[in-house]
């Protein structure tokens, strides 16, 4: 025991000297919710659009009553008034507008004569995301043109879909938190563990401790139980104040607090185990810097975190199946967002302990204990 | 206190190939209790991965190796228990202090606190470091941390201590100090050093016993005095002479108190008894064979022309032409890794 004490002590007391390490390890998944938090998500706001009116008849004013109402409300666009349609269309082109929606002077004919009236709309379609919005919104507001009255009753042909929310509402913002957190660990255990294992090689200390009776699981152990306490601590702090940020409803039952400390020991121990079998034999932090990049996006992004398991390819879902921070990320939003115990979450538990396991003991047997 | 019937070390046939090459090839010898053993040959030589299988970080090849007690392949565990290991490259942790870097080596090896407090205070008195002990490593210069890497090792007294290049990259006075704490070890504790080097004053002056390794292969092992008397004559003579010629070279040769002579670019080594008595002689028959000496000295056999004698090339020579301020500077060796 003494041996095991050492060994973690000499890792807690290094990485206490190097505070800009900690800092960054908290700092940067909390920057991340808030980018990732703004930047994927949102409303779109402000498209230009330009608008030819050559129609002046009531159904062409109506559209325009429409598309001002857009305007005034969501503000999805801001309409630029165009007299020429060609100037319209080169200004979509040059990069000016989103989009060109143009009235034919004979659209009110056609509508009051039953005669497939069309409106035209040129779109800069590079961007896909805001052509797709415009288009969605532009069909709604044509699609109510024809109807002469609001129906006050509800229509007794139509089956009616009552939807019943079973949890407390989600936003998108909270819906990352869980995915902030893996971030956290994952991070925090690529920069403890195995890694003090690839820096000790490179800066060739690694002798000193090679040639003392440390066995092979007094080294493993002790860096992993160190990088545990680092992490763990991290994490958990990172995990306190993302629930404060986003307004999560605060965990305050043991029932609640409990399966979260699990879920977040189990999965920094199974990343950690991870490590060392990835990094376990590795020289030079350069390495590691590469791997890092890629590691975290193929487990992060199919993880669930971001964007929902089953939106993935059958391939992608078979990863995912075996990717431990898709269960961390389950067990997390179980818990948070459905107030789920441990007895609810015994899958992810038992996946991510077997994952360790199998983990452990690999680092352990392919250890070298040569140099 | 030698006990010589004792071994500390007994090698035989080991061998370490990393591909084609062969870094150690072929090398027995024994080192008894209490001896100060040395091994001199200039760097690539193979001390460095003799060193390493002796100290189980490096698997040999073939042959064998008991270590203190045990096998290095069979029980490395074991040999490890029982040795203390200087690495050649600083190995010291820079982010901690020199009382850490000792007491976590101490808690390595399952001493316990009272104890280990005690003789880290001691040794850290014995090298001089014991104002500086609460520094961190990285404000010490290279012979403090060498120091303070030599009374690392001794925290849990070995019976063997290996020491791998020890005064490489420290200036003259460093290497001093470090020399007279090696030689105050030994008198203390019957302890037994096996050490390696390049530098011929080291073995000259620390070591009992010297093996001098050229190329994996032990070209010459006895004590720094057996080893001289080992080549002709008892002092050298090296001259530079203008027109060197095969006559005066021969001429030269036959002279009653002359053993041998070797001829380099215009410079001639000669071994001789009795130098200082026999320079004007020597002196005179060139002359006579027409040469002209621009220069004379005379200096005693060292380690240095022992390995002249045996291997025809000079470690000066050998490392000026492998020339690396980076090895001086004590970056790790990473042949073998």
């Amino acid at each position: 025991m003494i041996r095991l004490f050492a060994v973690i002590e000499r890792d807690l007391k290094k990485f206490k000297r190097n505070p800009v390490v900690l800092g960054m390890s908290i700092l940067m998944p909390l920057i991340y919710l808030v980018i990732l938090g703004n930047s994927f998500q949102g409303k779109l706001t402000g498209l230009p659009v330009a608008v030819v009116d050559k129609d002046t008849g009531p159904y062409a004013k109506r559209v325009m009553e429409d598309l001002l109402a857009i305007q005034a409300g969501p503000q999805t666009f801001s309409l630029i008034s165009v007299a020429d349609e060609q100037a319209a269309v080169n200004g979509v082109r040059a990069g000016r507008y989103k989009a060109a929606f143009i009235i034919p002077s004979d659209f009110s004919k056609r509508v009051s004569l039953e005669g497939r009236p069309e409106v035209g709309l040129f779109l800069d379609n590079t961007d896909s995301i805001s052509s797709e919005t415009i288009r969605n919104l532009l069909n709604a507001a044509l699609l109510s043109i024809r109807s002469e009255y609001v129906p006050i009753r509800e229509r007794t042909d139509q089956v009616l879909l009552r939807d019943i929310n079973l949890y407390g509402k989600v936003d998108y913002y909270q819906s990352l938190v869980p995915g902030v957190v893996i971030m956290a660990i994952f991070l925090g255990t690529l920069t403890t563990g195995a890694f003090n294992l690839v820096m000790d090689r490179f800066l060739g200390i690694d002798e000193s401790y090679l040639l003392t009776p440390l066995s092979k699981s007094h080294i493993v152990s002790g860096l992993i139980i160190s990088g545990l306490s680092i992490t763990t601590a991290i994490a958990i702090l990172i995990l306190a104040v993302s629930i404060f940020i986003t307004g999560i409803p605060f965990p305050r039952a043991a029932g609640q607090c409990l399966p979260l400390f699990v879920v977040v020991v189990l999965t920094t121990l199974c990343l950690l185990s991870l490590m060392f079998v990835i990094l376990g034999r590795i020289g030079h932090p350069r390495i590691v810097g590469v791997l890092s990049g890629f590691l975290n996006v193929i487990m992060f992004f199919p993880s669930g975190a971001v964007y929902p398991v089953a939106s993935f390819p059958g391939w992608l879902k078979s990863f995912s199946k075996v990717n431990p921070e898709a269960y961390a990320v389950d067990a997390l939003k179980a818990i948070l967002f459905k107030n789920a115990g441990l007895s609810s979450i015994y899958g992810d538990i038992a996946f991510l302990g077997l994952f360790t396991a199998l983990m452990m003991t690999i680092s352990i047997l392919s250890f070298k204990r040569t140099l | 206190m030698v006990i010589e019937d004792r071994k500390a070390i007994v090698v035989s046939e080991i061998t370490k190939k990393f591909g084609p090459l062969a870094a150690v090839d072929h090398v027995s010898f024994e080192v008894g209790e209490g001896e100060f053993f040395g091994f001199l040959g200039p760097n690539g030589a193979g001390k460095t991965t003799l060193i390493r299988m002796l100290t189980t970080l490096v698997r040999p090849t073939s042959g064998k190796a008991v270590v203190s007690c045990c096998d290095v392949a069979e029980e490395p565990g074991e040999v490890r228990r029982h040795i203390g290991v200087v690495p050649q490259a600083m190995t010291s942790d820079l982010d901690l202090t020199g009382y850490e870097n000792m007491d976590l080596y101490g808690r390595f090896y399952g001493i316990h606190a009272r104890e280990r407090k005690e003789r880290i205070k001691n040794l850290l008195d014995t090298v001089g470091l014991a104002s500086r002990a609460n520094d961190l490593v990285a404000t010490y210069s290279g012979g403090m941390r060498r120091r303070l890497e030599i009374a690392r090792v001794l925290v849990h007294r070995p019976s063997l201590l290996f020491l791998d290049e020890p005064t490489i990259g420290l200036d003259p006075q460093s290497r001093h100090v470090v020399w007279d704490f090696l030689r105050k070890l030994i008198e203390g504790d019957s302890m037994t050093i096996f050490l390696t080097t390049h530098y011929m004053e080291e073995a000259e002056t620390l070591c009992g016993k010297v093996a001098i390794i050229d190329a994996g292969k032990i070209i010459a092992i006895g004590s720094p005095e057996e080893l001289k008397s080992s080549i002709p004559g008892n002092d050298i003579i090296s001259l530079t002479v203008a027109d060197l010629s095969d006559g005066l070279i021969g001429a030269i040769g036959k002279l009653s108190f002359v053993h041998k002579v070797n001829a380099d670019e215009g410079t001639l080594r000669v071994y001789v008894d009795s130098g200082a008595k026999n320079l004007p002689s020597l002196i005179d028959e060139v002359r006579a064979s027409g040469g002209v000496i621009l220069s004379a000295t005379i200096h005693e056999q060292s380690l240095e022309d022992v390995f002249i004698h045996y291997t025809g090339k000079s470690i000066r020579e050998e490392e000026a032409k492998k020339v690396s301020f980076l090895v001086g500077a004590g970056i790790p060796q990473k042949l073998g890794r």
